[in-house]
């Protein structure tokens, strides 16, 4: 697929966000990669880390590995052991969580100023030496089984999410759900979980960005000191995309207990670092966002077709999928609401956006690119987030002027190219009889 | 802090969970997972141990101007830069709890429909004002309150401003709006059988406070919304929605004359509603079903949702700070006893939390959290191990200390957004938790100490039996339920 750069439409940064982003840069000898952005508004400071490692690098077997690694980052380490990572950032003022996706994997800590130092002892002893005993892996591995089965095997968009990605990607990892398979997260050992940390989670395959009440320079200087004499690990090995092409729609049904049906279908999209990502962000505000979008006035309001409709189109570094739901009425035709949906596609294809619909979307974009940057922690996982994805944390900053110059004739082509009936797969559910007393099998 | 448990984010944040894809799993994420649904209540509010000049520095709000316009609503206008934005929230005491009789959820389904149409403005019309600009504007209840909620970029905000007063003001309530609506939510509901833990807190509420009117589904039931018409609707907003019992609250970027000029313009000619505002008498005795074991049976889960609840308290109640210290050290944190137990040394689940869910009359202690049928008593059990232990034991200093400084820590983050600011606000004046609130939240918090939260510990961890809601597998979980009280069996679709 040609990939044009996104630099190719002579993009300016954003005046307000160019003085919003006074970023200070720097990279350790280890490779670890150091943000630092002040903001003196209140005493708190957000604390990001990204390891470039995902879903997207597991293999059958293990799958479901980064996100019960994950979890054991916080089972303890050399210097603080099991359940002081928690502890001491707590009474010290802080909280911290984290996440796993497809392509990296994000820890996050909000914390008082001052305990910045603590927090830096605290991050740089889990990546210098993480501790995994055999304990506390078998009762984490407990949790994620919790975890799995309450956003999956007890949640239908869940179930569809699952069989919505077997269908999608043949050979690509993006295959298999970020949580993994059950059986897969039965199968994970110590030694699997190891090896993950040595070659994942070295200083050069990690991004550390600190926003809030600091001093940049002396907080460059406690970065040094803290995580300075963490060792480089090996560059981890490049995730080949070998997804063939996709010849046709592809189609599944799963059946559950339901009250009513609903549909899921994902159409194949670019990588994130297609300037088609961009345009499709456009069409994606264009169609579902706020009550006179597209799809919510025609299927919601006027047509009275569906319950919801909703369009996710995440970024991702392969191509990933364009992601719609519809949330049916009891009594609906799931074939015939695929149709309206099909026809609204259809229509922005050929016809394309008024100007009026185009800088909507395009107001509503900016808008809501300022309200994520309001926070501390929005400022940091921003900078992250684009860094990850794009590259360079840069290429955020001039994403307003890029919006502002799509035009009409691009959204058309854009929406004619990936809403193509070849690239869909759709997932359908039927609603089963819920079992009314025991010996129900619907639990398998 | 105050809760905002509005219907409407409920189900917005439901939505978002169920129909987006779950790309990123958030590994630890018992707030999003088990909080979700709970009010945001106790966003970490405190101060921050001895020493840290930072941390003990002054908070404050940006100063407040209040002016009231000829109409007689009062308005609080606060500036704060540096975006271009501006949030504002209109709160009136014409939440859930002011529904008629035999008409649960008609707040609700009144707030929703108020930009559906106004004397100058079709659904359409309005949505396209907003949404063009970059502006969002939605209400939604609570039990005490409904609000509407608007955000803008600061060079729309009279234009926003406006459109938020001719919602309020003059909404027409279309017919053929009423009734999709109404069609809408029903079938909502229908769907709403296939959320468990959507399920779980219906059911939960309705047993915590039986038939007082806390105990009412805030979007209604199918029973009492198939029966809404147009003239309810009509009724409700001019009965119930008036300037004299409501506050406008603007925080961001506009100056404050700005704010109270746009007021009077946008508001008007506002008339209707009570002359003072509604209060409901406070209560603080034990829950409707104290005592007993309600199991909601839905054959196809693996896991079950359990819910355990007794009293709390009201907003701005003196027992405020202790009990926020011992909710912390009990099932707040990731270090909270609750979560040691059952999630770090167990392995029993994936989320569990303690809260206190406080209204303007009264409020309920509560424990939200899940597991795998099978170890559905155990979770249980353990889980009122830990609350009776600080019932009888309360807290070590040390643990109190470290509840404390945590709250300290994070209490600025309650500051950091409009949204957040202008919602702080609301809760300062609707409650009269005094315009000190901020700043002294952090001494106040501090200065208590273990025997305060001893004492507050004996009245609210479950000093009485809790009411226990269990939603699961019934046919298996029923018989591990044996001996914690009467146990009653209902299938799923009596919450429908």
């Amino acid at each position: 697929m040609p990939k044009a750069s996104p630099r190719s439409a002579a993009r300016a940064v954003d005046p307000i966000l160019h003085a919003l982003f006074d970023v200070h840069e720097a990279t350790l000898p280890n490779g670890l990669k150091v943000r630092l952005l002040a903001n003196h508004q209140a005493p708190v400071v957000s604390l990001y880390t990204f390891f470039q490692v995902g879903s997207r690098n597991e293999r059958p077997g293990i799958t479901g590995i980064s996100h019960l690694f994950e979890h054991m980052m916080f089972n303890g380490a050399k210097k603080y052991g099991p359940k002081m990572f928690d502890k001491t950032l707590e009474s010290n003022g802080g909280r911290s969580n984290a996440y796993t996706s497809n392509d990296m994997t994000v820890y996050y800590d909000d914390f008082s100023a001052d305990a910045l130092e603590t927090v830096l002892d605290l991050e740089s002893d889990r990546m210098r030496s993480l501790r995994i005993s055999d304990q506390t892996l078998t009762s984490e591995r407990e949790v994620v089984k919790e975890e799995r089965r309450v956003r999956v095997d007890n949640e239908i968009p869940g179930m569809m999410d699952e069989e919505l990605g077997t269908l999608v990607y043949k050979a690509h990892a993006y295959r298999w759900p970020v949580i993994g398979w059950m059986a897969d997260i039965e199968n994970i050992t110590r030694e699997d979980c190891q090896q993950y940390f040595r070659t994942y989670y070295a200083p050069n395959n990690a991004v550390l960005y600190i926003v809030g009440d600091i001093d940049p320079k002396k907080t460059l200087a406690l970065v040094r000191r803290y995580y300075g004499d963490i060792p480089r690990g090996p560059t981890p090995a490049p995730v080949l995309n070998a997804e063939p092409e996709q010849k046709g729609e592809r189609r599944a049904v799963v059946r559950h207990p339901a009250q009513s049906p609903s549909v899921m279908i994902g159409f194949r999209g670019p990588a994130a670092s297609d300037e088609d990502t961009l345009v499709l962000d456009v069409v994606q505000y264009v169609l579902t966002k706020g009550e006179g979008s597209r799809l919510v006035k025609s299927l919601v309001y006027d047509q009275k077709a569906v319950v919801s409709v909703s369009l996710d189109w995440s970024w991702r570094i392969d191509p990933g999928t364009v992601l719609f739901y519809l949330e049916l009425k009891p009594d609906s035709d799931p074939a015939k609401v695929e149709g309206l949906l099909y026809a609204e596609l259809e229509k922005l294809a050929r016809e394309g956006v008024t100007d009026k619909e185009l800088q909507k979307a395009k107001n509503n974009l900016r808008a809501d690119h300022l309200r994520e940057l309001s926070t501390n922690s929005g400022r940091g996982h921003a900078l992250g987030h684009y860094e990850a994805l794009l590259g360079d944390w840069r290429e955020g900053l001039s994403l307003p002027t890029f919006y502002a110059s799509v035009t009409p004739e691009q959204v058309k082509a854009v929406a004619a190219k990936y809403f193509a009936p070849e690239r869909r797969s759709v997932v359908t559910l039927q609603p089963e009889a819920g079992a009314i007393e025991p010996g129900d099998d619907a639990d398998a | 802090m105050a809760s905002r448990k509005i219907a409407s984010v409920k189900k917005t944040v439901r939505k978002a969970a169920k129909a987006v894809r779950k790309q990123a799993v958030s590994a630890r994420n018992k707030v999003a997972a088990v909080r979700a649904k709970v009010p945001a209540r106790s966003r970490p509010a405190a101060p921050k141990a001895a020493s840290s000049a930072a941390a003990t520095g002054a908070l404050k709000l940006p100063p407040l101007h209040e002016s009231t316009t000829s109409t007689g609503l009062r308005v609080i206008a606060a500036e704060r830069g540096p975006l271009p934005l501006v949030s504002v929230r209109l709160v009136m005491r014409a939440g859930g709890v002011w529904d008629p009789p035999g008409k649960d959820g008609l707040a609700d389904f009144t707030a929703r429909l108020l930009r559906r149409g106004t004397k100058r403005m079709d659904a359409d019309g309005i949505s396209e004002a907003v949404e063009f600009v970059g502006a969002s504007l939605y209400a939604g209840v609570n039990e005490d309150v409904l609000s509407v909620y608007l955000t803008t970029p600061a060079e729309h905000f009279s234009a926003m401003l406006d459109v938020l007063g001719q919602v309020v003001r003059e909404p027409t309530f279309p017919e053929q709006e009423v009734v999709d609506a109404r069609e809408r939510a029903l079938a909502q509901f229908a769907n709403d059988l296939d959320d468990p833990s959507a399920i779980a807190d219906r059911a939960f509420t309705r047993a915590l406070w039986g038939d007082h009117p806390y105990g009412r589904d805030l979007g209604g039931i199918k029973r009492t919304v198939s029966t809404f018409t147009r003239d309810d609707v009509v009724r409700f907003h001019t009965e119930r929605m008036g300037p004299r019992v409501s506050m406008l609250t603007v925080v961001g970027a506009i100056p404050p004359e700005t704010v109270a000029a746009e007021a009077e313009r946008a508001f008007a000619g506002w008339t209707g509603g009570p002359d003072t505002p509604p209060e409901l008498p406070r209560k603080q005795e034990p829950m409707a079903k104290a005592g007993q074991v309600l199991l909601i049976d839905k054959p196809d889960q693996t896991q079950s949702q359990v819910r355990l609840g007794g009293p709390g308290f009201w907003l701005g109640h003196e027992d405020y700070f202790p009990a926020t210290a011992m909710n912390i050290a009990l099932g707040g944190g990731f270090t909270s006893r609750l979560m040691n137990e059952i999630r770090v040394n167990r392995g029993l689940t994936y989320g569990v939390s303690s809260y206190f869910d406080t209204m303007s009359a009264g409020g309920v202690f509560a424990l939200s959290t899940f597991t795998k049928t099978a170890s559905t008593r155990e979770i249980i059990d353990v889980a009122l191990k830990e609350i009776h232990g600080v019932r009888d034991g309360g807290l070590k200093a040390r643990e109190l200390k470290d509840a404390q400084s945590y709250l300290a820590g994070l209490y600025p983050l309650r500051t950091e957004t409009n949204e957040s600011v202008a919602s702080v606000i609301a809760d300062i004046r609707m409650h009269g938790l005094g315009d000190d609130w901020v700043e002294k939240f952090r001494d106040r918090l501090r200065a208590v100490t273990p025997k305060d939260v001893a004492r507050v510990a004996k009245k609210y961890a479950f000093a009485d039996r809790p009411v226990i809601v269990v939603l699961g597998k019934a046919s298996e979980v029923k018989p591990l339920l044996e001996g914690l009280g009467p146990i009653t069996v209902v299938p799923a679709s009596e919450y429908e």
